[in-house]
């Protein structure tokens, strides 16, 4: 009648256990810019989110890997069906649709502004690093970003690449950069509390 | 309302989330081989009968999609336009037109897993699927992010909310951004310390108990979908 197997329970270590809570919080937070987080910009159609503000702050808090993990997570639980994405959709067909190549560099981007930013896997403390390196990880990640979206963009629409870029990634470019500005403004001011921050 | 599970009884909310998945994977690889008129009208009978399968209605998909309709009718018409006459060129608007609708398609399919899967059996899917920790990672992580949305989605339209009650509307989108993605932070990592702390309490372990899946009799139309779109998408490579 019982199929109970017995096994030894195989505990998580603490440090582990936090950096799990962290990421899966970081990807829900990520996934709730894209909804809740949006402000409207007065003449763009383009909306003004802070997911990619996820993504930044991912790879620089949580460091390069729990950084990437946090976002793999998030494209995992939108792939089987967490409203995460832009507007609040899920499903693989997003992923494989248009706009996934911005989605799928975003663990990539993540570990690339994590590395630069701490100078290898070990975390640093972000409030005495020179500005530079932070801001040096977050310009690869966007470029990570824009290129593989871009790239999947034009192959998804069948649309040239130049036409891709105007489309789906100039009008978005200034609005990232801006982003840029405002994680650097929050990781030197020490407005996060220190529980945040690296020890 | 976005899309999200919804209880019921249809044949596709009895499948094994395992069958469902080979199913939406093989059809996008065959709506990717076959972007013809031809083959899209094949996949667009395939997709009614797998809506109809799943009790999910065409009609609020597309308006949940709403969002992305500027993207799906902006491609053919950026990519038709020309500098000069005759500054449209219907041929180069159709392969991104049936590129869009192919999209639109696809879309359809993943609402119809989305509405007739429960978290709990994608989870265990996942886990049951990929080997070692590296599953059981992405199984917790991706059930703590459900849990966890809802809660912090509430969490900024209370910061919203009080920012609005306080004037915050004439500040500048950079003071607003950065206040929201502050508070926003700080209410994540305090909420991130919290779990940590109750999943120690808890024993949080590698190995938890999953809820059973099975694969059975009832799977194998679908599995046998998923394998003939997949023979179809082979032979149209090749």
């Amino acid at each position: 009648m019982s199929d109970t197997t017995t096994s030894d329970v195989d505990l998580v270590g603490d440090e582990t256990t936090l950096n799990i809570a962290r990421a899966a919080l970081l990807a829900a937070l990520t996934g709730a810019f894209a909804i809740v987080g949006s402000i409207p910009i007065p003449f763009s159609p383009v909306p003004f989110t802070l997911q990619v503000l996820g993504v930044f702050l991912a790879g620089l808090l949580l460091g390069p890997i729990w950084g990437a993990a946090s976002m793999l997570l998030y494209l995992v639980a939108g792939a089987v069906g967490a409203p995460v994405f832009a507007g609040g959709s899920a499903g693989i067909g997003i992923l494989a649709g248009q706009t996934g190549g911005y989605l799928f560099s975003y663990p990539i981007a993540a570990a690339a502004a994590g590395y630069l930013a701490h100078g290898g896997s070990e975390l640093t403390d972000l409030r005495v690093i020179p500005s530079i390196r932070p801001l040096a990880g977050m310009t690869a990640a966007i470029v990570i970003i824009y290129a593989l979206g871009t790239a999947q963009f034009a192959f998804v629409t069948d649309i040239g690449l130049v036409e891709a870029l105007t489309l789906a990634s100039l009008p978005f470019i200034p609005g990232d950069v801006f982003k840029m500005f405002i994680a650097l403004v929050l990781i030197r001011s020490g407005s996060l509390n220190e529980h945040v921050l690296p020890k | 309302m976005t899309l999200v599970y919804r209880p019921g009884d249809s044949v596709a909310h009895r499948l094994d989330p395992r069958s469902k998945f080979a199913v939406q994977a093989s059809f996008v690889v065959a709506a990717f081989v076959y972007t013809t008129p031809g083959g899209l009208v094949w996949l667009t009978a395939l997709t009614g009968v797998l809506m109809a399968a799943a009790d999910t209605s065409p009609i609020a998909t597309i308006g949940e999609l709403r969002y992305l309709a500027p993207f799906l009718v902006g491609a053919p018409v950026l990519q038709g336009l020309t500098l000069g006459t005759p500054w449209f060129v219907v041929a180069d608007a159709v392969p991104p037109a049936l590129a869009s609708y192919r999209i639109l398609l696809v879309l359809f399919v993943s609402a119809a897993y989305v509405r007739t899967t429960p978290v709990r059996a994608s989870r265990a899917a996942i886990q049951r699927t990929v080997p070692g920790r590296f599953g059981r990672f992405l199984g917790v992580g991706v059930a703590l992010v459900f849990r966890f949305l809802p809660l912090l989605q509430r969490d900024l339209a209370r910061i919203r909310d009080a920012q609005r009650a306080r004037l915050g509307r004439q500040r500048s989108i950079r003071d607003r951004a950065r206040l929201l993605a502050v508070a926003g932070f700080n209410r994540a990592f305090r909420r991130a310390d919290r779990l940590a702390l109750a999943l120690q309490a808890r024993c949080f372990a590698w190995n938890p108990t999953l809820p059973p899946l099975r694969l059975g009799r009832r799977d194998l139309p679908a599995l046998a979908l998923a394998v003939g779109l997949s023979a179809a998408a082979l032979y149209g490579a090749i």
